[in-house]
């Protein structure tokens, strides 16, 4: 291991702080907008908390909507989406690094392929394509969506790793008698972990903050996702900002606690020293 | 731990599903659910719960199920619905000015046959649309008017104690309004705030200098002198008077008048409730004052709002929903509207009671509105607007000059005129040879590609389960196919729908009987030398966005690579731009560009000196703040990858470099870069897939491409250009273009970077 001097932390605190200056100054602003009585967008000094700062967006919120609801439906359509995202990326991404089988180049390529499409024109023909497989109104058709969005970045992003991990560790479970999968299992997809955290948190983050596809699948407001109860604060004229900036918050904690979560696996990978590649 | 996550995880689904059934029963033997769509803001919903209420308990046989969407996204949802599947809902509630559109697609239900002469005739006429003969939409409120809204207080702080009466005395009473509290240069209260770079704002002027959008035979009128009199009028009031902000828009506008630090405010009758309530405001409404120049009074648009009929409805269904219109737009409810919310209501009966009658707003208003012109109702005036707003904007801009501009914005609206109506120009009986051609060529493409699609995936799987292969790659086609399946199984029937209709004249009048007319909207697309201009204008958003996304995202993630105090937070502080919904941070972002008050020239000027940059009116700088915002947006995505990678590295190697030698340069690049790169490559492969049809950031930002539809890329473009004109045909033609250009693009960059291959 190198060793850092002081001077080096010096710079690299200093590079770091003026990073998450800039990183979190907006955010700043949107909390700001959330707990500034009355409904303004704009705040014209650069003070954090105003002077006359109140909760009121935020309980309203929950006594004024069904914002509970909300949170809930998208916590369901959200953990199915991220344990699809997961579950299948990882076996996908780990058969299209390891094997060389017919038609491996075309899926990898047509993975890429199915984002090139504008979203915006896929939109009518997906709604007709729903209505006519009665999902309209189900959960089960938004997430299939979503799981389909994010699946091609997953598995690639899986792939992609599986390929730095050396075969020699799975040989050398195949010699100590595990079959392929076992090997996969308890082998490969551990040390796999730090790929595996980015796919479960991409997945989570493409269906937790959706609400196009969501707006046009579902119309019972109690079974709306979080994104599509935020967006009806938005109006075209006459937006609440005040309860939609709050309602930007609260979609983001458990995201943020998502994160907190899942980052401390982003390092947990076993070394590879241990096996030269 | 498991287990006990995987029995609630079944009790929810439990739960779900028991929902799922009382929905089901709901909607079943006992109670008829009727579905009304609307786009009332929050006050005037509250209203409408009252009144749905109201009717649940006198009807309770009926239940009423209402879903909000916005103006824009209530319509196109409704045109989904019920254009492209006879589904959607009961009633659609919305501004008359949805009628055109709704008529031409077939997808709204004549409504003289339900009410008879006497009911309609409670009614005043502006409150009924008509179209071709035939009623589509019964009013329940007359609205959408702008007027005069000022503030008394901030009037008597300056001696004024009545509104101005002619457009002279709004500018002298603007430039009393006018005024640098603190005497550091800036302004910091304005005499006059609105929406002004809108051209819904802009009408009333046009109209006092004697101009209207479209004749009797709707052909747009657009240059004129009119046109040419009230671009000086606005334009001076902001650069000569210096009585309004430089930079404008509604929320701004709104956000100025509502805290104090406007006099005068242009608004619509949908705003004025939130200005009574306000602490800052002591509210004031007048009609917008006669221009003295013309003698004629500026006259807003009034769009009649009010509920539409699905078509395919019959029978018993259709008569409740009869009744339940007759009730919503019934005396009673329009009653509540107006006393609650000071609506004018279109049952003259309902005028005269004194309550309504005494409201002095509602005076105010009735006066206003009898200035004002109905709105158009036909479709070509969302052709209009969109030929209006750039045109107006590179007036405000400096870039046009107002003859210019009025010159510019006619040319606009014949051509989007003209391509409105487009899919009607096809000989529906000749005997199209090209039709036959394409649709014989997209079959063959077709079975193609589902040939490929049997060799590429099911066959492999089909053999791999019979065992025909060997254990290996059944093992691999087994483990692939269940994405696979999900993916395609979504994708596919989007993807040749999308085909079919770019080879097709669909369009506003040919929704239901489109054909296809072969590679026409590919060679209008192909002409278009908008298309290039913008295509190269997104390639540097793409290449400049994915740089620095890569760049900032991975120099992070080396800082962060070693042990250090802190990391956790640091690193979670790093990730929150990702973690926090970007449509609402885009639009913060929007804020913080502002030319006065926003954080980014504060900043600027306060630690650098430098001087207020309009980031927002300028179309270069605009552009700019698109991408400064979609950067904050990239990075921490590309840091967490790039930290993921980092972890693959061992360190083994980096000891042995050292031992060697290597500098840390060396290091970075015969060590990390090489071995990083399997990870990145297929983050960036997408990433710039991504970048390249990311249209919500630049939609956000610049507010649609202003100024002046200058700031848009590929996708935004199609999206304004055709999809918003309904020239589906062409859009997809479009986006097919779109597609091959990134699908040409990914193969040369994957081949040239060999990102299937593996690292050992």
């Amino acid at each position: 291991m190198k060793k850092t001097s002081k001077l080096q932390y010096f710079m690299i605190y200093t590079a770091l702080f003026m990073a998450v200056a800039w990183s979190i100054y907006p955010i700043l602003r949107v909390i700001t907008i959330s707990i500034r009585p009355g409904d303004n967008l704009l705040t014209e000094s650069l003070s954090i908390i105003p002077e006359d700062w109140t909760f009121d967006n935020y309980i309203k919120l929950f006594t004024d909507h069904p914002f509970g609801t909300w949170i809930w439906n998208s916590i369901l359509v959200t953990a199915t989406v991220m344990l699809t995202g997961v579950t299948l990326a990882s076996t996908a991404g780990y058969a299209l690094s390891r094997f060389r089988f017919p038609g491996r180049e075309a899926s990898l390529f047509s993975l890429l392929v199915t984002q090139m499409f504008p979203a915006t024109m896929l939109l009518l023909p997906l709604f007709i394509m729903l209505s006519s497989l009665h999902l309209i109104n189900t959960y089960l058709g938004l997430i299939v969506i979503y799981s389909s969005t994010a699946l091609p970045f997953c598995v690639w992003s899986m792939k992609g790793y599986y390929d730095t991990i050396p075969y020699s560790l799975e040989e050398a479970a195949r010699i100590d008698g595990a079959s392929r999968f076992m090997a996969f299992y308890k082998i490969i997809l551990p040390l796999a972990s730090p790929a595996l955290v980015i796919t479960a948190l991409f997945s989570f983050m493409s269906a937790w903050t959706e609400y196009i596809v969501a707006a046009q699948v579902l119309w019972y407001e109690e079974m709306f996702t979080l994104p599509i109860g935020l967006k009806s604060f938005q109006a075209n004229m006459t937006t609440e900002w005040g309860l939609y900036a709050a309602g930007a918050m609260i979609v983001s904690i458990p995201a943020i606690a998502l994160f907190l979560f899942l980052t401390k696996y982003l390092i947990g990978g076993l070394t590879l020293g241990s096996v030269k590649g | 731990m498991i287990g006990n996550f995987r029995s609630r995880l079944s009790q929810n689904i439990k739960r779900s599903l028991t929902f799922l059934l009382l929905l089901g029963s709901l909607l079943g033997v006992e109670k008829t659910t009727l579905h009304l769509w609307h786009p009332m803001p929050a006050p005037s919903r509250a209203v409408l719960n009252d009144l749905v209420a109201e009717y649940e308990s006198l009807h309770p046989e009926i239940s009423v199920h209402l879903l909000y969407k916005e103006n824009e996204e209530v319509r196109m949802a409704y045109m989904s619905a019920t254009g492209f599947t006879e589904g959607g809902p009961d009633l659609l509630y919305g501004p008359s000015d949805f009628t055109g559109a709704l008529v031409e697609m077939n997808i709204v239900k004549p409504l003289e046959n339900f009410f008879s002469e006497e009911e309609l005739s409670a009614f005043d006429p502006k409150g009924l649309t008509w179209y071709e003969g035939h009623l589509y939409q019964i009013g329940d409120e007359l609205g959408n008017h702008l007027a005069l809204v000022y503030n008394k207080r901030l009037f008597a702080e300056v001696g004024l104690d009545r509104p101005p009466e002619s457009l002279q005395e709004l500018i002298e009473f603007g430039k009393k309004l006018t005024i640098d509290k603190d005497g550091d240069g800036v302004v910091d209260q304005y005499g006059l705030v609105w929406n002004f770079t809108e051209p819904f704002f802009f009408m009333p002027f046009y109209a006092s200098y004697g101009g209207w959008v479209m004749d009797e035979d709707q052909n747009p009128t657009l240059n004129n002198d009119a046109a040419v009199n009230a671009f000086k009028f606005v334009r001076d009031m902001r650069d000569v008077h210096g009585i309004i902000p430089i930079e404008c828009d509604y929320d701004i506008a709104d956000s100025k008048f509502n805290t104090g630090a406007a006099g005068m405010l242009i608004n619509g009758a949908w705003s004025w409730a939130k200005y009574m309530e306000s602490p800052h405001v002591d509210f004031g409404l007048a009609v917008l004052p006669i221009n003295d120049e013309t003698g004629l009074f500026p006259a807003p648009m009034i769009a009649t709002k009010g509920y539409y009929m699905n078509p395919y409805l019959s029978g018993e269904r259709e008569k409740q929903v009869v009744e339940l219109m007759k009730f919503l737009t019934g005396a009673d409810a329009q009653f509540q509207y107006a006393s609650r919310l000071a609506t004018i209501p279109t049952r003259l009966e309902v005028r005269e009671r004194p309550q309504i009658a005494e409201n002095p707003v509602i005076m105010t208003s009735i006066e206003q509105v009898s200035r004002g012109r109905a709105m158009p109702i036909s479709p070509q005036m969302r052709a209009i607007w969109d030929a209006m707003r750039p045109a107006y904007q590179n007036v405000l801009g400096g870039s046009m000059t107002p003859e210019e501009g009025a010159a510019y914005q006619q040319e606009v609206a014949v051509q989007k005129v003209a391509e409105l109506f487009e899919g009607q120009d096809i000989d529906k009986d000749a005997v199209n040879i090209s039709a036959i051609v394409v649709y014989l060529a997209g079959l063959l493409l077709a079975i193609w590609a589902l040939y490929k699609l049997f060799v590429a995936f099911i066959l492999p799987l089909v053999r791999g389960i019979a065992g025909v292969l060997v254990q290996e790659s059944r093992f691999g086609v087994l483990m692939v196919a269940p994405a696979a399946l999900f993916i395609f199984g979504v994708v596919v029937y989007p993807f040749f729908y999308n085909l079919v209709i770019s080879f097709s004249n669909m369009g506003l009048t040919t929704v239901n009987d489109w054909q296809i007319i072969g590679l026409s909207q590919y060679g209008k697309v192909l002409t278009d030398s908008q298309f290039y201009h913008f295509f190269l204008r997104t390639v540097i958003w793409t290449v400049v966005n994915v740089v620095l996304h890569v760049i900032f995202g991975v120099m992070l993630a080396l800082l962060l690579n070693r042990p250090l105090p802190g990391k956790g937070i640091i690193r979670v502080l790093l990730i929150l731009p990702w973690a926090v919904p970007s449509y609402i941070t885009a639009l913060t972002w929007r804020g913080m560009f502002n030319i006065d008050y926003g954080a980014v020239n504060i900043i600027l000027n306060k630690f650098f000196g430098i001087e207020p940059i309009s980031w927002l009116i300028d179309p270069t700088n605009a552009f700019i703040a698109t991408i400064i915002t979609n950067v904050w947006l990239g990075i921490p995505f590309m840091m967490i990858i790039a930290l993921g990678g980092l972890q693959s590295i061992p360190q083994e190697l980096y000891e042995a470099a050292s031992i060697d030698g290597a500098t840390a340069w060396q290091q970075f690049k015969k060590i990390t870069l090489p071995l990083l790169k399997p990870v990145m490559i297929p983050a960036i492969t997408l990433g710039i897939v991504w970048t390249f049809n990311n249209i919500n950031v630049v939609w956000l930002v610049s507010n649609g491409g202003q100024p002046g539809d200058q700031t848009h890329i590929l996708v935004s473009f199609v999206y304004r250009a055709a999809f918003n004109l309904y020239r589906y045909g062409y859009a997809a033609a479009f986006s097919f273009m779109i597609f091959l250009m990134l699908a040409l693009f990914s193969v040369k960059f994957m081949q040239k970077n060999k990102a299937t291959e593996t690292a050992y």
